[in-house]
């Protein structure tokens, strides 16, 4: 059984309190490795200096949205295995589709609850310890 | 704290900002200014107060944003133009989503009224305001995601495969010529990654046959973690031509284990299916790995209370502290190995005092921050008292970015709040009344912040009817405030209206308060350390001056000695100082004194006297005078006994200990422990202009304290 505290996420959101609840809620799941940007040219620069497994982004942004962002990673062959889990703050059919499309492996729309997260994040890993 | 509770601080402390960043979008909508990203910065404002309000069950704050964001999203994809009456809801919109915040913090969700503005806002969007804030299903039919396994597994990620380069550089003898050094190209290439190098001398031949201009060496560089290879190019951009190169990449060896993530394909973009990802197996990809790099996990810890600094401020202040250790190292290192050498540890003395100096000032800046945050509600207040007023008024605001501490931005709030009601209520006409004048029908009230000298400058001015000064005469006399035969100058009259129980205004209105405001206001400013001055012109408007100090916290002083005691005398009030002779010394009245400054004559005080400082010299041959000038009030001449020096001190308020006296500001503590008593010169200066000439008890009772 994967071990939580192995897996490494990122956290892209350009709002500080998205950020903080996302983190809280990974630590209330375990995981330890949890890093924080709020732009995502920012965490696509960071991830490519120091891989992460899974990926938590917000789709409203400045300078480079969720879509695109999940674009450039997916483009990376460096990055691409990565998982991505996008966060909506609308329940947004349409969005959802077109991150299916360009490769998203979930997405989580706010406000959220630890439990559904934990479900999504074994989706991607398998039963989490 | 309760985790939860730390992030709904964070969450309202964002929240603060998003809702200036929608209300500068708003207003730039209003102007017409408002390019696609600030309309979408707006929107996504409103989005995220939303989300993060949902995030702790705040639904009715959750309700309106969400009409609120619907009817943004129009204005955003373009389906909602973007009309001066829109524009309108949407400002009040804001106005109430401000309002929410504020129940959603202090705990009393329901109290907000926003019926008539949700009912406006759902006119424009078409949306049935009951539907709003509906919950969002958490999971969408038929969009199932496949799972997708990523195996953790006891590795690190995979690490970026980094290239490693092979550079073989064999210069000519040109590049020597040109006066090239190959050594400072090889240190280049090691800036870009730890770098292996080895020479080849096996060119060089016997010294009999060694050419000294000719060039016989060449290197082999390996050039590791750098990613990029026209980095490597670069460095010898210049020198291309003059030797010979050749940059080979060498592909890493693949580490041990493989990585154990698998990469999902990439679906098509043109692939309608909308259903599942790809299933993603576990494809062996091409991935060469490098050395795992060590991972450092950036764990940042929810802060209690922040304020946000630019990052430059932190910078200089790390710069300045370093500096003040070596000062500091370098003077103790002197003192230890010489006791003669004076000169040198006084300068070493000297230095770290400047730098102490510079220290102390970029941690002050560390406090201020813009005064936006104050300006920014002032738009609201215009709208909400115009349309209280019948009025039509354009708030013009300038020098928002003008910084000073956070204190003092706190206590700004409300007597800026009642100079700009009183600007709207009593100093703008009504429309009619204004295009009777000839003036345009709008009235526009100006708010600018500065700095100058020291202190910040804050006017509140507008173009309205300006003070009636017959009017506030006849009050004053009415009141006993003055006395009919009173010769007061246009300003004299002016400033009457801050004097307590002072209204001008005919009936009663419950926007610039019941007649408690301008003295309110001047009191607050006052606490500050401040003062707050009114200029008019009939017919063409007013202006509230209101200057304070930029920080509560230290203070130029000039120390003077008085008999027993030491005070201190705000060095921003002094023009000079000097000593009198005899003769430029007249007796005015039964007791009081004029000194002529190069043929002015200014009130001459003696503080020993003013004060009945035990000890005091009342002989004016032995005294030094201290030109001051007060805010407003006028010049001065001050005696004392002696100068001091000149220094920093830090403000000590014993306000809260003692309470205010007059004439003095506060108090400080001299470098040898003792406590001084900080002069308030505007204070002192106007007690003796009124003639009352200080409390003697209340001085005594301050310096015995």
């Amino acid at each position: 059984m994967p071990q939580a505290s192995k897996i490494k996420a990122v956290v892209v959101d350009d709002q500080l309190t998205m950020r903080t609840l996302v983190r809280s809620c990974l630590q209330q799941i375990g995981l330890t490795d949890i890093r924080e940007f709020p732009k995502a040219p920012e965490a696509l620069s960071a991830l490519k200096a120091q891989p992460a497994h899974i990926v938590f982004s917000d789709f409203n942004m400045p300078e480079m949205d969720g879509l695109e962002f999940l674009r450039s990673i997916r483009s990376d062959p460096q990055l691409k295995g990565i998982g991505f889990i996008l966060l909506t703050g609308r329940a947004d059919a349409d969005l959802v589709k077109r991150a299916a499309q360009f490769g998203a492996n979930n997405y989580l729309v706010k406000p959220f609850t630890v439990a559904v997260m934990k479900q999504k994040l074994e989706q991607i890993f398998g039963a989490l310890s | 704290m309760d985790p939860m509770e730390a992030i709904k601080q964070t969450y309202f402390q964002e929240c603060d900002e998003l809702l200036l960043a929608m209300e500068e979008g708003l207003i730039a909508m209003e102007t017409g200014e408002a390019d696609s990203e600030t309309i979408n910065a707006v929107f996504r404002a409103v989005h995220s107060i939303k989300g993060g309000g949902g995030a702790f069950g705040f639904e009715i704050l959750v309700g309106f944003s969400h009409v609120f964001e619907t009817a943004m999203d129009l204005v955003r994809s373009g389906k909602l133009d973007p009309t001066p009456d829109v524009v309108k809801v949407l400002l009040r919109a804001g106005d109430k989503l401000s309002d929410h915040v504020a129940a959603a913090r202090n705990g009393t969700g329901a109290a907000v009224d926003d019926a008539e503005v949700k009912a406006e806002l759902a006119k424009l969007t078409g949306e049935e305001p009951e539907d709003a804030g509906a919950p969002a299903p958490a999971e969408f039919e038929g969009l199932a995601f496949a799972p997708v396994m990523i195996d953790i597994g006891d590795e690190e990620p995979v690490a970026p495969p980094c290239p490693v380069w092979h550079v073989r550089f064999g210069p000519h003898a040109a590049l020597y010529a040109k006066a090239n050094e190959p050594y400072l190209l090889i240190r280049e290439l090691g800036m870009l990654g730890p770098i292996e190098v080895t020479a080849d001398l096996s060119k060089l031949p016997e010294l009999s046959a060694l050419e000294p201009e000719q060039a016989y060496f060449s290197w082999d560089v390996v050039v590791r973690d750098c990613p990029d290879r026209t980095k490597v190019e670069e460095v010898f951009e210049f020198v291309s031509g003059d030797c010979d190169l050749e940059i080979t990449e060498e592909t890493p060896e693949p580490a041990a284990a493989p990585a154990m993530i698998s990469a999902p394909g990439l679906p098509s973009l043109d692939d309608d299916e909308p259903a599942a990802m790809p299933a993603a197996e576990a494809q062996p990809e091409e991935k060469k790995v490098a050395t795992p790099t060590e991972t450092k996990a950036t764990t940042v810890d929810v802060i209690k209370q922040t304020i946000r600094v630019d990052l430059d401020k932190v910078d200089r202040l790390v710069n300045l502290v370093g500096e003040l250790v070596i000062t500091q190292a370098m003077l103790s290192q002197r003192i230890l190995d010489s006791v003669q050498q004076g000169q040198t540890v006084s300068a070493g003395l000297g230095e770290l005092e400047h730098l102490l100096r510079e220290l102390q000032e970029a941690v002050m800046a560390i406090r201020t921050q813009p005064v936006k945050s104050v300006f920014q509600r002032m738009p609201r207040l215009v709208r909400e008292t115009a349309a209280q007023t019948g009025k039509e008024v354009r708030l013009e605001i300038e020098g928002e970015a003008t910084e000073v501490d956070k204190t003092v931005i706190e206590r700004l709030g409300e007597p800026l709040t009642h100079m700009i009601r009183n600007a709207v209520d009593h100093g703008l006409e009504t429309p009619e009344e204004r295009v009777a004048a000839g003036k345009p029908a709008e009235g526009t009230v100006k708010l600018s912040a500065e700095h100058r000298g020291g202190r910040i400058v804050i006017e509140v001015a507008d173009d309205g009817r300006g003070i009636n000064r017959t009017k506030v005469r006849q009050k004053a006399i009415e009141r006993g405030l003055i006395t009919p035969n009173s010769n007061l100058s246009d300003e004299e009259i002016d400033n009457l209206i801050f004097l307590p129980g002072f209204s001008t205004a005919t009936t009663v209105s419950n926007i610039s308060g019941r007649g408690v405001g301008l003295d309110v206001v001047r009191r607050n400013i006052m606490d500050l350390g401040g003062r707050i001055t009114i200029g008019s012109n009939t017919g063409k408007g007013s202006k509230f001056s209101l200057t304070l100090p930029l920080t509560l916290a230290v203070l130029d002083g000039m120390i003077v000695a008085v008999g027993e005691q030491t005070f201190v005398l705000p060095l921003s009030h002094i023009i000079e100082s000097l000593l009198p002779k005899s003769s430029d010394v007249k007796a005015f009245g039964s007791n009081g004194m004029l000194l002529n400054v190069r043929g002015v004559y200014v009130p001459l005080v003696s503080v020993g006297r003013l004060l009945r400082v035990p000890g005091a010299s009342y002989d004016l041959q032995n005294s030094v005078v201290i030109l001051v000038e007060s805010e407003g009030v006028g010049r001065m001449a001050l005696a004392v006994d002696a100068i001091v020096g000149q220094r920093q001190v830090v403000i000590k308020s014993f306000e809260s200990n003692i309470g205010h006296i007059d004439g003095i500001a506060a108090a400080t503590i001299l470098g040898d422990g003792r406590v001084a008593l900080i002069l308030d010169i505007d204070g002192l200066v106007a007690g003796c202009r009124e003639g009352t000439g200080g409390r003697p008890t209340e001085y005594q009772q301050a310096l015995g304290a």
